[in-house]
C-alpha cells in the first residue's frame, strides 16, 4: 500500500468545528445592510388558470419595497434538457400544484411582507386536477402541459438482447408489482436565498446548492444577462441529497425583487415550503418480470415503471433512468427490457433522491428473495450468483473496471453472522440483505469535467481554487486532504476558495457522486502541476534529480537521504526569484461516452466508475403492534479507496438512517386533494437518534484505475441497499413479502393478521 | 416561521398572575413551557393579544406529599417529576406517561405538567400552516362549519393527545384551578369537556395551579401504554391507562382510560366495571375487558391523526390489555 501522509487516514473534517459549535453561517444567517425580507405567494389550487393578478393594494402597503409577478419576467421556461423546457419560475398561464410560485413581495420585515401577500388579488379559473399518474394518462384526463400529450413527460425505453427468448429459456419466471409513495429530502437546512446587485449590474447570490455553476447558468439564461455577471458565492450548506440540484424559482424571484427594490433581499423558506415547493422524491409503481435458470441466474428481466413526476420535468430523464441503471450495474442479466414513464400530475415537482425510488430497488430485491425461496437458495447465494464482476459490461454498454460487489456481500454476511442466523431466528425476528450499485459521474454535458487552480504563497501555504461544493458530505475536507498530500504541506496550510462562480472554474457540482472522482482529481492534477515547478527549483538547490525528491510535512528531501532537505517555502521563494509562477492548473474529464443520452441513446459508457454496496439488517417485530425494533445493521461498500474512513463511516450511518430506518419504516408523504398533510418534521417522521440501531461499517476497497488514489462514490450504495435490507428483514420476520413501502406498523399488523387468517 | 405580535406579561408572583388573567384572560394565553402554544401561534392557529408567562412563578414548581396525596405544582418541569421517588415507585402509570412526553431535552428545559394537561386538541387537518388552511374552507375548530376528519360531522372531532390526562384520570387525580379570588378543585375527568373546539373546562380567568394524586396503598397498581412510530417527540396515536385495586386475589376496582382516540380522554366505565370481582389471573375476563374497551373507545375514533385509522382502532384493545397486565403486575398480582 502506498505510503500517504493524509490520504487514507482518519481525519476530522475541516468544517466540523464550525458546524458543531454553531459558528457556521448558512444562507438564512446572512444579514446584509438594508436587506429586505422576501415572501412568495403560492397557489392554493392544484390546477387553475390565472385570469388576473392585482398587486396594487400590496404595493401601497407601507414598508413594501417591491412586488413582482410572472408578467414582469422574460417568461422563459426552464428545463434541465432542451426537450424538457416546461417551467416558468413565476408562472403566467396556469398553476399546476398547490404551492406553486405566483407572485412575490419584498418588504422591510416579515410581518409586512406576509401582510402584503394577503393583499394580492389573484383571479383563478379552477381546473380539474389529476393526482394519480395512471389516471393522468387516460384519454380524457386534464392536461398539464399542451406539448406533452397524455401527461407523459418522459419515456425511457431500453431493450438489450432478446427478452422473450430469455423468458422462454428460463426455469422459473415470475412477475410482481411494487409501489411506494413520495418521500422527502428533509435537508436540515430549509431552502434560503439572498440576492444583491451592484451598480454595474452584477448579481451576487447565496443559496444552498449542489453546484454553483448549475445555478449561475440557468439564472443567466432566465434573466438574460451574461454568465460572468451572475456570482453565486460559497456558503455553508445543510444537506442536498439530490434536492438542491437545479435552479429554484426562489432564486430568480429573489434576484428580481432585489433588482426592483434596489436593495438586498433574503427569502428563507418555512419547513413546509421546503417540503412542498423545492423537490420531492418520485412516487412509483414498478412491475418486474424476471426469469432465472435453475441456479437462480437471471436470464431475462422486463421492468415497467410509472413515476409520478408532479407538475414539471425537473431532472426527469435522469430520475426515470437511474433506478434501472443502478439495478443493471448491480446484477448481471442476459436480456433486459425497461420502460420508464414519468407522468405529470398536479402535485409538487419531483427530483432525484438518494434512494432513487424505494418501489424499484426494494421490488427488485424482494423478488430476488422470492425466487431464491422458490429455488431453495438463500438470499446471499442468489446475490452472489448474480453479482456484477469486475471487467464486465453492463447491458447498456458500460465497462465496470473496478468492482468488489461480491466481496461486500461476503464481508457483510460474515460480520452479520448470516449463516448462523438465516432460518434460525426466533419467531418474528428476521434478517435481510440488500445489494445495489451507484454511478460515479454520469454525462453532464459541457459541465462533465472539473478544473482547478493552485497557487503557493511565499510562506509555503497554498490556495486551492476549485468549483467543488460541499453541501454536507465533507467535500471541502476531501480537497484539503488531496492538496495537502500532493503539495507536501499540512492541512492547516491550505486555504480553500471553492464554489464561487466568479472565481472558481467550472465543475459538475456534487451531482452523481462525482466530487472526489472528478473535482478531487482536478485538484490532484493541479497540485502535481505546481509541484513540478517547485521541485525543479528544489532540485537545483539540493543538487538532486527531480525524480529523487519527495515533499512531505513542509519539507522537500532527497529520497533515501533525509538530511538533504529544504523547507518548501525556500523552493517557492527561490522559484519566485527565478520567474517561475508558483501556481498550477489541473483538469479532469471522465471517460464517458458523450454520445450517450438518457432518452435518445441510453447506450455506451455511462460514467467513470461504479460503486457497490451491501447492507444486512436484523429486526424484531412486535406481532401485536407491528412495531419494528432494528437490532443491528451491517453495511459494506466498495468505495474504491477510502480517502478518509472517518467521513465514510459517517456517510454509511447517515445512509442507513435515510434509506433504511426512515426510508423503509416511517417516511412517506400523505395527501388530501393535492395538499401534503405532513410537511413538517413532526409529522413526516424522520428517524431520530434514539431510533437508530448499532451499525457496523465495513469499507471494502477495489482501487479504481481512474479514481484519484482509486476512490469512487461512497455512501449512496448503502442508502439504497439499506432500504432493501430493511425491507427484506421485516419480510423475513413476518413471513410475508411486502409490496408497498414504507413498511409501517399498520401494514405489518394487517399482513400478520391476513397470514394468520389464511393459516387457520 | 415568525411569531405574530403580542404583548408579553411577566407576573412576578401567583397573585399578580391571577389578577392579570382576570383582566386579560379572554384575549390572552398562558405561556408555561410553550411547546404546544408557540407552535400553534407560529401557525396562526392562535393569535393572543397577551401572553402571560409563568417563568417567574416559582410558587408553582414543587412536589410534596400531603395527607395521602402527592401534590405537584403545575409549572414543575417534567424532568423533576420523572425523577421523583414517589412517582417512580408508587405511580407507575403517571411515571410512564410523563417519561413519554416530548423528549428528554424538552422534559428538562421546557415542558411542564400543567402544559401537558392543558394542551389543545389536535387534528391533522387543523394543526397546519396558515397557507395550508388557505387552500380550503375553515373547519369547526377554525371557526367554520365543516369537518375534514369525518364527513358531515356537525361538530369538531379533534383529538386529545395528552399523555398525562389518561394516566391521571385512571389514578383518580384532581386539579386545582385558581382565579383572582376563586379556587376550585375538580377531578381531572371534569377538566376535559370532550368538546373538540373547547376541550377544557378551564375558564379564561383561571390558571391550573396544582395536580393532586392520591398515593395508593398496597394491592394497587397502575400502568400506561402508548403507541408512536418513533422513540421520542411524537404525540401518542393511541394510549391506555389502567388502575387496579386488588383484594384477596381478585380485582376490587379497575379503571381503564383510553387516550388519543376521542375529543377527551375516554374513561371506559363498562369495561372497567366488568373486571370488578374477577380473579386477577382470569385471562378471559382481561381479554373481554380489552375487547370491550376496544369497541367502546373505537366508536369515537375519526381519521384525523397521522396513522391509519383502522390500525389505531385495532390497537386500542392491544394497549388496554397491556396496560391492564402492567397494572396487575404492579399491584403484585
Amino acid at each position: 500500500m502506498a505510503d500517504y501522509a493524509y490520504i487514507g487516514k482518519k481525519m476530522p473534517r475541516v468544517d466540523t468545528r464550525a458546524k458543531v459549535t454553531g459558528q457556521a453561517r448558512f444562507t438564512a444567517d446572512l444579514d446584509l445592510p438594508r436587506m429586505l425580507v422576501g415572501k412568495i405567494l403560492r397557489s392554493p389550487h392544484p390546477h387553475a388558470r390565472i385570469l388576473n393578478i392585482d398587486v396594487s393594494a400590496a404595493e401601497r402597503l407601507p414598508g413594501v419595497k417591491a412586488v413582482i409577478i410572472g408578467a414582469e419576467t422574460l417568461g422563459r421556461k426552464w428545463g434541465v434538457f432542451r426537450y424538457t423546457l416546461d417551467q416558468q419560475m413565476l408562472t403566467t398561464d396556469k398553476v399546476r400544484y398547490i404551492g406553486e410560485d405566483v407572485a412575490a413581495v419584498a418588504a422591510v420585515d416579515a410581518e409586512t411582507a406576509l401582510a402584503a401577500l394577503d393583499l394580492i388579488q389573484v383571479d383563478y379559473e379552477v381546473l380539474d386536477p389529476v393526482f394519480d399518474p395512471m389516471a393522468a394518462m387516460a384519454p380524457d384526463a386534464p392536461q398539464l402541459h399542451d406539448d406533452f400529450p397524455n401527461n407523459i413527460n418522459i419515456h425511457v425505453p431500453i431493450e438489450v438482447g432478446d427478452v422473450e427468448a430469455g423468458f422462454k429459456k428460463s426455469h422459473y419466471v415470475r412477475e410482481d408489482t411494487y409501489a411506494a409513495p413520495e418521500d422527502s429530502y428533509f435537508q436540515a437546512e430549509p431552502y434560503a436565498v439572498v440576492a444583491q446587485w451592484d451598480l454595474d449590474g452584477n448579481l451576487e447570490m447565496w443559496m444552498p446548492n449542489a453546484g454553483p455553476h448549475m445555478k449561475s447558468k440557468p439564472l443567466s439564461n432566465l434573466l438574460g444577462i451574461p454568465l460572468n455577471k451572475v456570482r453565486v458565492r460559497k456558503i455553508a450548506i445543510g444537506g442536498a441529497f439530490g434536492g438542491r440540484s437545479e435552479i429554484s424559482p426562489a432564486d430568480m424571484i429573489c434576484a428580481l425583487l432585489a433588482k426592483k427594490a434596489r436593495r438586498p433581499v433574503k427569502i428563507a423558506f418555512t419547513r413546509e415550503e421546503n417540503s412542498i415547493a423545492t423537490r420531492q422524491g418520485h412516487a412509483l409503481t414498478t412491475t418486474i418480470k424476471t426469469g432465472v435458470d435453475q441456479e437462480g441466474r437471471v436470464l431475462a428481466r422486463d421492468i415497467t415503471c410509472y413515476m409520478d413526476g408532479g407538475a414539471y420535468s425537473s431532472t426527469g430523464p435522469i430520475a426515470t433512468s437511474v433506478p434501472f441503471l443502478c439495478m443493471e450495474q448491480a446484477y448481471r442479466m442476459d436480456h433486459v427490457r425497461y420502460n420508464g414513464y414519468r407522468i405529470y400530475t398536479n402535485k409538487p415537482i419531483r427530483g432525484m433522491i438518494r434512494m432513487h425510488g424505494r418501489g424499484f430497488a426494494c421490488g427488485v430485491d424482494t423478488q430476488l428473495d422470492l425466487i431464491a425461496e422458490h429455488l431453495g437458495l438463500d438470499p446471499v447465494q442468489i446475490r452472489v450468483v448474480n453479482a456484477r464482476q469486475p471487467g464486465e459490461y453492463t447491458n447498456t454498454g458500460s465497462l465496470v473496471a473496478s468492482c468488489a460487489m461480491q466481496k461486500t456481500i461476503e464481508k457483510a454476511a460474515e460480520k452479520a453472522r448470516w449463516a448462523d442466523k438465516w432460518g434460525n431466528l426466533p419467531p418474528f425476528h428476521g434478517i435481510g440483505i440488500g445489494t445495489n450499485s451507484v454511478q460515479t459521474g454520469f454525462p453532464m454535458g459541457i459541465r462533465g469535467g472539473s478544473q482547478a487552480i493552485i497557487k503557493f504563497n511565499e510562506d509555503g501555504g497554498a490556495t486551492v481554487i476549485s468549483g467543488v461544493v460541499d453541501n454536507g458530505q465533507g467535500n471541502d475536507n476531501m480537497l484539503v486532504q488531496i492538496a495537502a498530500e500532493e503539495l507536501g504541506i499540512r492541512p492547516e496550510d491550505i486555504q480553500l476558495v471553492t464554489a464561487d462562480t466568479e472565481v472558481t472554474p467550472s465543475d459538475p457540482g456534487s451531482y452523481s457522486q462525482v466530487s472526489t472522482f472528478i473535482g478531487g482529481h482536478a485538484v490532484k492534477l493541479a497540485a502535481r502541476d505546481v509541484m513540478k515547478k517547485v521541485l525543479l527549483t528544489a532540485s537545483e538547490l539540493l543538487n538532486a534529480d527531480v525524480g529523487d525528491l519527495v515533499a512531505r510535512d513542509r519539507m522537500i528531501s532527497v529520497k533515501g537521504d533525509p538530511e538533504r532537505a529544504i523547507h518548501i517555502k525556500k523552493a517557492i521563494r527561490m522559484g519566485l526569484v527565478k520567474g517561475r509562477a508558483p501556481s498550477g492548473e489541473g483538469a479532469y474529464w471522465p471517460k464517458v461516452d458523450h454520445k450517450r443520452e438518457w432518452v435518445q441513446n441510453p447506450h455506451g459508457q455511462m460514467c467513470g466508475a461504479f460503486s457497490f454496496g451491501t447492507t444486512i439488517c436484523e429486526v424484531a417485530v412486535d406481532p401485536e403492534t407491528g412495531q419494528v425494533t432494528v437490532l443491528e445493521v451491517t453495511a459494506a461498500q466498495d468505495v474504491g479507496y477510502a480517502l478518509n474512513p472517518l467521513v465514510l463511516e459517517g456517510q454509511f450511518e447517515g445512509s442507513v438512517a435515510m434509506g433504511g430506518q426512515g426510508g423503509m419504516l416511517t417516511e412517506e408523504h400523505v395527501w388530501k386533494d393535492g395538499a401534503v398533510l405532513n410537511p413538517t418534521a413532526l409529522d413526516y417522521r424522520l428517524p431520530l437518534a434514539a431510533d437508530m440501531p448499532p451499525i457496523n461499517a465495513i469499507i471494502v476497497e477495489s482501487v479504481d484505475p481512474d479514481g484519484p488514489y482509486g476512490a469512487k462514490e461512497a455512501g449512496m450504495s448503502i442508502a439504497m441497499s439499506a432500504a432493501q435490507a430493511y425491507c427484506a428483514a421485516v419480510s423475513n420476520a413476518v413471513g410475508v413479502y411486502f409490496e408497498d413501502y414504507p413498511i409501517t406498523p399498520d401494514k405489518i399488523v394487517r399482513a400478520i393478521r391476513e397470514k394468520q387468517a389464511k393459516e387457520n | 416561521m415568525q411569531l405574530p405580535g403580542f404583548e408579553y406579561l411577566e407576573p412576578r408572583n401567583l397573585d399578580e398572575a391571577l389578577d392579570m388573567l382576570g383582566e386579560h384572560g379572554a384575549e390572552g394565553a398562558v405561556l408555561a413551557g410553550g411547546t404546544d402554544l408557540i407552535v400553534r401561534m407560529k401557525q396562526r392557529l392562535q393569535t393572543p393579544r397577551f401572553l402571560l408567562s409563568l417563568k417567574h412563578l416559582n410558587e408553582l414548581d414543587y412536589i410534596r406529599e400531603d395527607t395521602g396525596c402527592l401534590l405537584i405544582g403545575a409549572a414543575t418541569p417534567l424532568a423533576r417529576i420523572i425523577d421523583d421517588a414517589n412517582v417512580r415507585a408508587r405511580l407507575p402509570a403517571f411515571h410512564t406517561a410523563v417519561s413519554a412526553i416530548g423528549a428528554r431535552s424538552i422534559q428538562h428545559v421546557r415542558g411542564t405538567l400543567g402544559g401537558n394537561l392543558c394542551q389543545d386538541n389536535r387534528c391533522r387537518f387543523y394543526n397546519q400552516s396558515a397557507f395550508f388552511r388557505s387552500t380550503r374552507q375553515a373547519c369547526h375548530k377554525a371557526g367554520g362549519t365543516i369537518c375534514y376528519a369525518r364527513e358531515g360531522s356537525d361538530r369538531c372531532r379533534s383529538t386529545c393527545q395528552s399523555d398525562g390526562a389518561p394516566a391521571l384520570m385512571a389514578l383518580g387525580a384532581a386539579v386545582t384551578l385558581r382565579g383572582a379570588g376563586s379556587e376550585r378543585t375538580i377531578p381531572v375527568k371534569e377538566l376535559y369537556t370532550a368538546v373538540g373546539d373547547a376541550p377544557l373546562s378551564l375558564h379564561s380567568s383561571e390558571l391550573l395551579t396544582e395536580i393532586s394524586i392520591p398515593l395508593p396503598g398496597p394491592g394497587v397498581g397502575s400502568a400506561y401504554r402508548r403507541l408512536t412510530f418513533r422513540a421520542a417527540i411524537d404525540y401518542p396515536l393511541v394510549s391506555a391507562a389502567a388502575y387496579v385495586r386488588l383484594g384477596d386475589g381478585h380485582i376490587d376496582e379497575a379503571r381503564i382510560v383510553v387516550g388519543a382516540i376521542g375529543s377527551g380522554p375516554l374513561f371506559l366505565v363498562t369495561a372497567s366495571n366488568g373486571l370488578q370481582g374477577k380473579q386477577s389471573t382470569d385471562e378471559k375476563a382481561l381479554s373481554a375487558a380489552a375487547g370491550m374497551a376496544g369497541s367502546s373507545a373505537g366508536a369515537f375514533i375519526v381519521d384525523n391523526l397521522n396513522a391509519d385509522m383502522e390500525y389505531r382502532t385495532a390497537m386500542i384493545p392491544v394497549l388496554v390489555s397491556r396496560a391492564l397486565r402492567g397494572a396487575l403486575a404492579a399491584a403484585g398480582a
